[in-house]
């Protein structure tokens, strides 16, 4: 594992993702394979070099195309997770499902690709006349796969207990489902308040209990809308701690009122959009989402509920976010294209990765992802790529 | 001496000519004080007592995640099409109870309109005209209350509830400017008397007699309107129980769907029920520059449900056939997805719908391109869709009013009633 009080970026790689917006990624348990999914639901898996540093050089991007397509679902692709074995992910997708893919599994067919359409144009219009016509890459084409179809809308949110045999989705009617991964069945399911999302999951350790932040949108300027941050038992599918009402004991998430309006206002904001267990179950992570001025992560007491501290120096709002393995530091990424690392005890930053674009609302990082040992970090960027950052911590 | 005449006084030899001229085809009407009506027409349209509900999706909502889906085209998003009842015609995934009404209603998806900001646009699209600093144009409300409202009667003729536009009445003047009331339809507080029954009707009596000696002395369209206005917000005491739903509203929940613009749209059928001619219903907010798709997904689904259960309210009460119901907003809204996930404001391309009175169900009219970048076939400008909408209201849309000496007609000069939309 890395030691991230030391840890410092020893290469940094770009890799195309273009033509829509990419969503999600995750880096298999060995850091040696990329799985990345775009708003159109299309998934490909990268393979990455060993030592991205030894092979391509510190900045170098490496010449690097997808090696396999993901075919299946039909709709942007929401959330990937990576299970323990090394070879299985799950996929989340606005087009209701829950899919589980088998990387080892044979494949169908082969496509060719481009995945630098938008580079190619950019290449024309300064006069390279063969760049659209380039050939693009052949990938190996993977249909099998096993679908969990039980939600009736959007699938927005995905977590993976630790050792790998439970999954929890959450969809836009609120709805959330726990499933046995050995035997693919729902084993739980629960709903949240009418009108609500799920955006965000994440189980505890012992995978009793998932964090859940539910939200919705206001339905007119003149709405207060509901909001909740709740700990479920995941067995018998009852509320364990309402982190909001831990915070204000007066707070109804169905009134209208001042009252509520002041929670949405500082402590909700948009939404709580990324949640996190820290690995010792002692504290929980919940970082604002949308155009907020800036994306504050709540840490608040698992036991009680109430708030240890706020941390976070994103411009705008999170997008993703996890603790790191020791449990000491934050990993998030945002709306201003930036990774950031937080020390969770005093919310000093300690390293901040890619650069903000510069100027109000450009681009944004969506998904974060880190392979086992922590050394290689992941980020989608709706740009058109992939981030790989490989770490080093001596 | 008079240095100049108020338009009310005023009466040029053109429309007086045209007044003469033009009797059989609707005459000429001038300007608030309806001094000079014509009342062959007038009759006409008061016998028929047509309504019309405006349902105002302030900020503008996008076409795409409503009516003019481009699935699978890189300006498509990430909603899907569904089926309807009316076969090969689909909308967004999102409006489930509207695709099971589009028998009723028109969709048209070829506007092009000139007003690409809000205030404009807003300004726009109530009144068919562009901002002026010459002219205040009346809004649509104000030109139907005129011309289809009831004087006298206790509810005003046009009723804003949590809407938008700062027109007004425009030149038609005071006695049609819109009444508004407030998101959940509270009523404005003036329209409670604090004062005991008998104290309010002897203050009243001493009101009226000491206006009428001051009036007599002093006759002014200001003290008429002052009077006018205290007898219309008096009258509003008596029939305040026609804006309460509380108790009903157990009973109408899951028809309009159990939210705030489903209330407001089960106000406006109890308010056509009682005759009132003109009432706009807002929601707000459609800006969504940024998270598109998320404001869509929030604000969309109680709309279109409370849309869906008023329409089918009305025509379960006979009232459809009488009433025009039409959806809009200032502006659409752009084909790129910029990089905060949001569509910004456009108007080359945009979609609205009416239903009701006489409009054509089932049908879908014009054509946006492959992309919703352009219109394709059958351009509607904002002339047209005032147009269509007053001559649905059986108002001739060329009728002329008078800003000062300008004659301005109803519609647009050039503007063309889409007969197509007409059954």
């Amino acid at each position: 594992m890395i030691d991230w009080s030391k840890a410092k970026p020893a290469g940094h790689w770009q890799l195309p993702f273009e033509g829509a917006w990419p969503t999600a990624v995750a880096l298999l348990p060995s850091g040696k394979q990329l799985v990345a999914g775009n708003e159109k639901g299309e998934l490909f898996v990268w393979d990455l070099p060993g030592d991205l540093v030894a092979e391509v050089g510190k900045n170098e991007t490496p010449p690097l195309a997808p090696v396999r397509q993901l075919v299946g679902h039909e709709n942007g692709i929401t959330r990937i997770v990576a299970l323990p074995g090394g070879h299985t992910i799950a996929t989340a997708s606005l087009d209701h499902t829950v899919r589980l893919w088998d990387l080892n599994a044979a494949t169908a067919g082969t496509a060719e690709v481009v995945l630098d359409r938008e580079s190619r144009e950019r290449k024309a219009k300064k006069g390279d006349k063969q760049a659209n016509s380039a050939p693009g890459v052949t990938v190996a084409q993977q249909t099998d796969c096993v679908v969990l179809k039980s939600h009736a809308d959007w699938v927005s949110a995905l977590a993976l207990s630790r050792d790998g045999s439970q999954l929890v989705s959450g969809d836009y009617r609120a709805q959330v489902i726990v499933w046995d991964v050995a035997s693919r069945a729902a084993k739980q399911q629960w709903q949240g308040l009418a009108w609500n999302w799920i955006v965000a999951l994440a189980f505890t350790p012992d995978a009793k209990s998932a964090l859940v932040s539910e939200v919705r949108y206001k339905r007119d300027d003149f709405d207060v809308p509901a909001a909740a941050l709740r700990v479920w038992n995941v067995t018998d599918a009852q509320v364990t701690l309402d982190l909001l009402k831990a915070q204000f004991p007066k707070y109804d998430p169905q009134a209208a009122s001042y009252e509520a309006s002041q929670v949405w206002r500082k402590f909700v904001a948009a939404g709580l959009v990324a949640v996190d267990v820290s690995p010792d179950g002692k504290l929980l992570a919940a970082g604002q989402g949308g155009e907020t001025d800036k994306g504050t992560i709540h840490l608040l007491d698992a036991t009680s509920g109430k708030l240890v501290r706020s941390v976070g120096n994103h411009q705008y709002g999170v997008t993703d976010l996890r603790f790191t393995s020791d449990g000491r530091y934050l990993l998030s990424v945002g709306r201003d294209t930036t990774l950031r690392v937080t020390t969770v005890a005093d919310g000093k930053e300690l390293l901040a990765l890619n650069a903000p674009r510069g100027g109000q609302f450009k681009d944004w990082l969506s998904a974060l992802s880190v392979s086992a040992d922590e050394r290689r970090v992941a980020a989608a960027d709706i740009a058109g790529l992939v981030h790989v950052w490989q770490l080093v911590d001596d | 001496m008079k240095t100049h005449c108020g338009s009310s006084e005023h009466l040029s030899r053109r429309a007086l000519l045209k007044g003469s001229l033009t009797t059989s085809a609707g005459g000429v009407v001038m300007n608030w004080g309806g001094l000079f009506g014509n009342p062959g027409w007038a009759e006409e349209v008061q016998r028929q007592k047509k309504h019309c509900i405006l349902l105002w999706m302030n900020g503008g909502a996008s076409q795409f995640e409503t009516f003019d889906m481009k699935v699978g085209r890189p300006t498509g998003g990430v909603f899907r099409s569904i089926a309807t009842n009316v076969p090969g015609t689909q909308v967004c995934e999102l409006m489930p109870h509207m695709a099971q009404q589009m028998d009723k209603i028109a969709v048209i998806r070829s506007m092009r309109t000139s007003e690409v900001d809000h205030p404009g646009g807003i300004y726009l699209m109530h009144t068919g005209y562009r901002p002026s600093a010459t002219v205040r144009f009346p809004e649509v409300g104000a030109i139907v209350a005129k011309y289809q409202g009831r004087p006298g009667k206790d509810l005003p003729d046009f009723i804003k509830v949590s809407s938008q536009g700062d027109a007004g009445a425009g030149f038609l003047g005071p006695r049609y400017q819109p009444f508004g009331i407030g998101s959940k339809g509270d009523l404005p507080p003036f329209t409670n008397s604090s004062l005991a029954k008998e104290v309010e009707s002897r203050r009243h009596e001493l009101r009226s007699f000491v206006e009428s000696q001051y009036t007599q002395d002093n006759p002014s369209q200001l003290a008429r309107m002052h009077h006018e206005a205290y007898e219309a917000a008096r009258r509003l005491q008596s029939v305040q129980q026609k804006f309460k739903l509380d108790a009903e509203w157990d009973k109408y929940r899951e028809l309009y769907g159990d939210s705030g613009f489903g209330r407001r749209c089960l106000l406006a059928r109890k308010l056509v029920e009682s005759g009132v001619a003109f009432i706009e219903v807002g929601q707000s907010s459609y800006d969504s520059h940024a998270d598109n798709a998320s404001w869509h997904k929030g604000l969309v689904p109680p709309m279109e449900q409370a849309w869906a259960g008023l329409l089918t309210d009305l025509k379960d009460r006979g009232l459809l056939d009488n009433t025009l119901v039409v959806w809009t907003g200032e502006i659409g809204r752009t084909p790129k997805i910029n990089n905060r996930a949001g569509r910004d404001h456009y108007v080359r391309c945009w979609s609205t719908a009416l239903a009701g009175c006489g409009i054509k169900g089932g049908l879908v009219y014009g054509e946006s391109d492959a992309d919703g970048v352009e219109v394709k076939d059958s351009p509607v400008s904002e002339g047209d869709f005032f147009a269509t909408i007053y001559q649905s209201l059986s108002i001739n849309p060329r009728e002329e009013n008078f800003a000062g000496v300008r004659p301005v007609p109803l519609a647009p000069f050039g503007s063309k009633v889409v007969t197509d939309l007409l059954a």
